[in-house]
């Protein structure tokens, strides 16, 4: 039987193959909100629970600040800094893809090993979080460009929050509140120093700075 | 039944180049023309059959093999195909596999006599219909394990004849749909369409297919048209069946309820066509890549729900 | 029985007697050609009937007083023999005509000594049964190969080809009789009988060495790197005995002890499915990057061990996980695969040797339009080319189908077979497009299109013998392609005695997949007769015109202008570049009166090139410390040798 989840959830992994593969910052920005309003939907409907008022404004506040705000922050910064959208990279789009599909087939084998409770209804669960992981990891150590690192990190960070979702289903609400004022702040942050560091170098090559070693 | 599988056969054979002239009315439409009459290719394959050939000198035997080896391959693969959901002339396990070598066999014949010419063009078309489909073969391998994995069988006709497409969507659900756009994908690749190549472009550099047969003409070139027509009528019969998996015993809905579907496919490639530009050559291994991953995707993802 | 005994004296007889009577240049040929493929014949026929009849025959005689040499032909020894002799045949009939230089009789005659040396150790290899009698043949095959490869020894190309040749094949001597040595030590016996026996740890461990032993005899990625170099020095028919027959002891090797060990894990299955799998794309892609023809042959012959190899790995998965129809699928698809290739790629080097023969270069830019006047080379080529590619209806495509078949079979049952289900299917269709693209290029650059140098201006084909050779080779394709019942029943017959544990293996469901390959080829066959008819109606009082190719409006085309099999393969290449460095050199072009430039690519092999980093420099290095000990004092080179034996007096 299919779940919506998993529905949900294979468009998810589908969009990170996307992103490993595509050279333009705007899809992978547009990717990113993506995952973000379906990490922040997808708690609300597994469990099976009857949800309150709580939960869904938890969820709204969630997916606003997932899906609009941290996006858009990275996008306003892209306009400013009218950073060129299309970027070299370390490891090339090709053998990225290949790679997502390694990862998914990884994590898939292991979530498949742990039997994790949660897992029961959404059987693409613990895989798509863990490849959110390591693909977002794979992008900052892939990509040259600083913004596409920050958004790398996103990514890395919408697995995180997923992973979690697995291993607990009630009872997150306030952590999580605190990792996402977190996450909020520092991209805030880091939208700052891109523009800094572009207004220094005309540029959002990562691999320049380390002429700043001296 | 192996009467009806024969003249579903020689339907296939000759509805097909009326299909392809729906791709040339819907881009037509796209760009504000009226468009040829749909009747069109079986006007061309009329005229080319009337004329006689000029061969170049630096050709040899192979030349002449070249339309004849392709078109046979493309007829020989269309008897294990079925057609509407009726069974096929033949079928046996794994046919496919000798369906897709076969098709292979029509492209080294194709390659071969486009080197045949000695013109640096069709080398260069040559050399790019050896490179892309390779992945194609790939992906294609793996939407057959998905299948395979699914109903246990191994040959077209227990995919794709009476109900079973929809015994695979119930089996699969929704990675299948990720089967239909690698299908689609393969499908542009194969047949030189746009995004891959585009048939109507005016420059020998860009092309692909239409450069490779450049030095044909008359009856051969008329069979390597009859070819590419029947060889989209495959591919776009497979997708048909996946998109309208639907099945009512009843011989005549069924027909037109096909007819609907195939319909659709060349529509969908027609304004594939209109709405998109043909990719820089380098970015092409990409797109087809991209079937690749989706095929090897959904199978994963059965893999998952299956247990 | 007695035919194996007269067949092994006539073709060693056929060697003395070239020694003897090298003063006569022709009758000295024509005497060694034909005892040896009467050696040949016979042996094939011996062979056949022992495969058919499926008899075990075992003989042994002592040697030395001491070390039993016995053998023993069951049906697995005799269907290698049957390729052996078969080929062997062809190659020396082929021989009469290549080996024309009289000026230089005593090479030749030298040359068929040591061929004659071949056969018959390829012959003894696959029929050894035990570790001593195994050994010696070994060493007997690879080193009148090694002669046989430096055939040519006045080009320092060859002979450093040879050197290389020579240390590979001791390294890989050395791996297997390091596995034999683990064998010996638990059993204590000489004999084979004994290593089923062995503890489970014990036996990964023999497997492993014998696999890296004989992978690099059979040419496995990173061992092959031998074989592009010395598979090209040697005469073509040599090379066609060596890639299409020799490698394949190594094939027999693995199999052989596979069954002697009857160890059955999928992990071992992984381990040789992994190897066919690298060596199948990786052998492909430096095989369309390479620019001498032979060369090419050469690195396809790493790709199609690959298919071999991966189509074992099947069939020991298939063994290891429980699915006998998996197992038989593989195991028998990459047998048929062993006489498959042994057929075409001999026909390939028989052809290459004819374009050799008449233009004196292997560089495949060089050539081009050789089909006009080389008609039956040509067609033949052709022939080969489409069966290695796999199609249908030609042999190789018969051998894929059923490791095909196999591999899909794979997918059904659990993660392991699944997974290696998955691996070999799908590489399995990147080879086949690859080989494709490999081998029109080969085709359309050296065959077809106009000649692009002198070289290849005008040249006829000679040589009724070698024609001939091509010819036998060729219509075999098109036989196994169409009718390949017979044969898979050979590799059943075969496969009987490797121990699987199921008995007797059921013929009729393999029977009926060879009778649908059959019915689909003939269907085809029929189509292309009716297409051919029509065409001629189509064509019957129409104007046939001939003309110059259409240059797209150019008006002063040259051949070259023609696409250079570099081009062609460039960007395919290109996208393995992260396993297939490729090198461009090209100075550009500047000025409005541009000088003349030059092209020149090069593909590396990865392999090669991080052998001398990881191996050769620490080894080198090593034997630099140690150099002290070599000084060139005698007397203390004398003392060395008292010390040895008084040591060796002591401790054994």
């Amino acid at each position: 039987m299919i779940y919506s989840v998993d529905t949900i959830l294979s468009l998810v992994l589908l969009s990170i193959l996307f992103s490993l593969g595509s050279s333009r910052l705007t899809v992978l920005f547009k990717v990113i909100a993506f995952q973000g309003v379906v990490v922040s939907i997808v708690p609300l409907i597994i469990g099976g629970r009857e949800f309150g008022w709580g939960d869904i404004t938890f969820t709204l506040a969630t997916m606003t600040v997932r899906g609009i705000v941290i996006p858009f922050c990275i996008y306003f910064a892209i306009k400013k800094a009218t950073i060129e959208t299309k970027f070299r990279p370390i490891v090339g789009y090709n053998a990225s893809m290949m790679g997502g599909l390694i990862f998914i087939v990884m994590a898939a084998v292991v979530g498949g090993k742990l039997h994790l409770p949660a897992v029961s209804e959404g059987k693409l669960l613990f895989p798509a979080a863990v490849t959110l992981l390591v693909a977002g990891m794979f992008l900052l150590m892939a990509r040259r460009n600083a913004i596409a690192m920050v958004l790398g990190y996103i990514m890395m960070e919408n697995g995180i929050y997923l992973v979690g979702t697995t291993f607990s289903v009630q009872a997150r609400h306030i952590v999580e509140f605190g990792i996402l004022l977190d996450i909020l702040a520092g991209v805030m942050i880091m939208a700052v120093i891109l523009q800094n560091i572009k207004q220094a170098f005309d540029d959002m090559d990562t691999a320049r700075l380390r002429t700043l070693k001296e | 039944m192996m009467i009806e599988s024969i003249l579903f056969y020689v339907g296939a054979i000759i509805v097909a180049p009326f299909f392809s002239a729906v791709i040339l009315k819907v881009k037509a439409f796209f760009g504000g023309k009226k468009g040829p009459p749909l009747l069109i290719n079986y006007y061309t394959l009329i005229k080319l059959l009337k004329k006689g050939s000029v061969y170049s000198t630096s050709t040899t035997t192979i030349f002449k093999l070249g339309p004849i080896v392709s078109l046979c391959a493309v007829l020989t693969v269309l008897m294990f195909l079925p057609i509407a959901g009726v069974k096929p002339v033949f079928s046996f396990k794994g046919d496919i596999i000798f369906v897709l070598y076969l098709l292979g066999l029509g492209r080294f014949f194709t390659i071969a006599a486009a080197m045949d010419t000695a013109s640096p063009f069709e080398g260069m078309g040559a050399a790019r219909e050896a490179n892309f489909p390779i992945i194609c073969e790939a992906s294609f391998m793996m939407i057959l394990v998905l299948f395979y994995k699914m109903t246990g069988n191994f040959n077209l006709s227990s995919w794709f004849s009476d109900t079973q497409p929809m015994t695979l969507w119930q089996s699969a659900g929704s990675p299948l749909i990720f089967v239909v756009i690698s299908l689609f994908i393969i499908l542009l690749t194969e047949n030189a369409r746009v995004p891959v190549d585009d048939p109507a472009t005016h420059l020998e550099l860009t092309m692909i297919h239409e450069v490779m047969v450049l030095d044909h003409s008359g009856p051969d070139f008329a069979m390597i048209e009859f070819g590419a027509f029947m060889k989209l009528f495959f591919y776009a019969t497979l997708i048909a069946r996946l998109i309208c998996p639907f099945n009512t015993g009843h011989l005549a809905v069924d027909v037109s309820v096909f007819a609907g579907a195939i319909l659709m496919v060349y529509v969908a490639a027609g304004i594939t066509e209109s709405v998109m530009a043909r990719y820089r050559m380098d970015r092409v291994s990409k797109f087809v890549m991209t079937s690749f991953a989706l095929a090897f995707f959904a199978t994963i993802l059965t893999l998952e729900f299956i247990g | 029985m007695n035919l194996f005994y007269m067949s092994f004296l006539i073709l060693f007889s056929g060697g003395i007697l070239a020694l003897v009577g090298q003063r006569n240049f022709a009758l000295m040929k024509m005497l060694s050609v034909v005892s040896l493929a009467t050696g040949c014949l016979s042996g094939l026929i011996a062979s056949a009937q022992a495969l058919w009849q499926e008899k075990v025959f075992q003989f042994s005689f002592t040697y030395l007083n001491h070390f039993e040499l016995s053998y023993k032909i069951d049906s697995l020894s005799a269907f290698f023999l049957v390729v052996i002799f078969l080929i062997s045949m062809i190659a020396v009939i082929y021989s009469y005509h290549y080996m024309d230089h009289s000026e230089n009789a005593l090479a030749t005659s030298v040359h068929y000594f040591f061929f004659s040396l071949l056969i018959i150790s390829m012959a003894l290899v696959v029929t050894a049964d035990n570790i001593i009698t195994f050994m010696l043949s070994w060493e007997i095959m690879s080193l009148s190969s090694f002669f046989l490869v430096i055939f040519d020894y006045g080009k320092a190309e060859n002979r450093k080809a040879g050197y290389l040749y020579f240390i590979f094949s001791h390294i890989g001597a050395m791996f297997i009789f390091a596995a034999f040595g683990v064998v010996y030590g638990y059993t204590s016996q000489f004999g084979f009988n004994g290593m089923a026996g062995l503890p489970d740890t014990v036996k990964m461990i023999v497997f492993v060495l014998a696999f890296i032993g004989f992978g690099s005899k059979a040419g496995v990625f990173p061992f092959h790197v031998w074989l592009p170099h010395a598979h090209p020095a040697a005469p073509s028919h040599i090379s066609a005995v060596m890639s299409g027959v020799m490698i394949k002891t190594g094939i027999y090797g693995i199999l052989r002890v596979y069954s002697l060990l009857d160890y059955h894990v999928s992990v071992l299955g992984m381990i040789v499915l992994v190897a066919g799998v690298i060596s199948g794309i990786l052998g492909v892609v430096y095989a369309l990057g390479q620019h001498d023809l032979k060369r090419l042959l050469a690195y396809s012959s790493v790709e199609n061990v690959g298919i071999i190899l991966i189509g074992i790995g099947i069939g020991m998965i298939g063994v290891a996980t429980g699915n006998p129809l998996m197992a038989i699928l593989g195991f028998s698809g990459g047998l048929l695969h062993v006489l498959n290739h042994s057929i075409f790629k001999s026909l390939l080097f028989m052809g290459a040797g004819m374009v050799l023969h008449k233009t004196g270069t292997r560089a495949i830019d060089r050539l081009g339009g050789l089909l006009k006047r080389m008609r039956i080379t040509g067609a033949t080529f052709l022939i080969g080319s489409l069966a290695i590619s796999g199609l249908p209806p030609f042999n190789g495509f018969v051998g894929e189908f059923f490791i095909y078949l196999g591999a899909f079979n794979g997918t059904l049952f659990g993660n392991t077979a699944f997974v290696a289900g998955v691996l070999a299917v799908v590489s399995l269709a990147v080879i086949g497009g690859l080989a494709l693209a490999c081998f029109t290029k080969v085709m359309g650059v050296v065959f077809q299109g106009e000649p692009r140098s002198r070289a290849a201006a005008d040249k006829d084909e000679t040589g009724n013998t070698m024609l001939f050779a091509m010819m036998i080779l060729a219509s075999f394709c098109i036989i196994i392609g169409v009718l390949p019942g017979i044969f898979i029943q050979m590799t059943l017959k075969g496969l009987s005695s490797v121990s699987m544990g199921y008995g007797r293996i059921p013929l009729e469901p393999f029977i009926q997949m060879t009778e649908n390959i059959t019915l689909a080829a003939v269907v085809f066959l029929m189509v292309l007769l009716v297409l051919l008819a029509m065409r001629t109606l189509a064509y019957r009082g129409k104007p046939v015109g001939r003309k110059g190719t259409w240059g797209c409006g150019f008006t002063q085309p040259t051949p070259k202008m023609q696409y250079t099999g570099s081009s062609y393969s460039a960007s395919i290449v290109e996208f393995f570049r992260p396993v297939a460095p490729f090198q461009e050199h090209h100075p550009p072009v500047e000025g409005r009166f541009p000088e003349k430039t030059i092209y020149h690519s090069r593909i590396d092999d990865i392999a090669e090139r991080h052998m001398t980093t990881i191996i050769v420099r620490p080894v080198m290095w090593m034997f630099d410390r140690l150099r002290w000990i070599q000084h060139g004092d005698i007397h203390l080179y004398i003392g060395y040798i008292f010390l040895a034996i008084v040591v060796l007096l002591f401790f054994v």
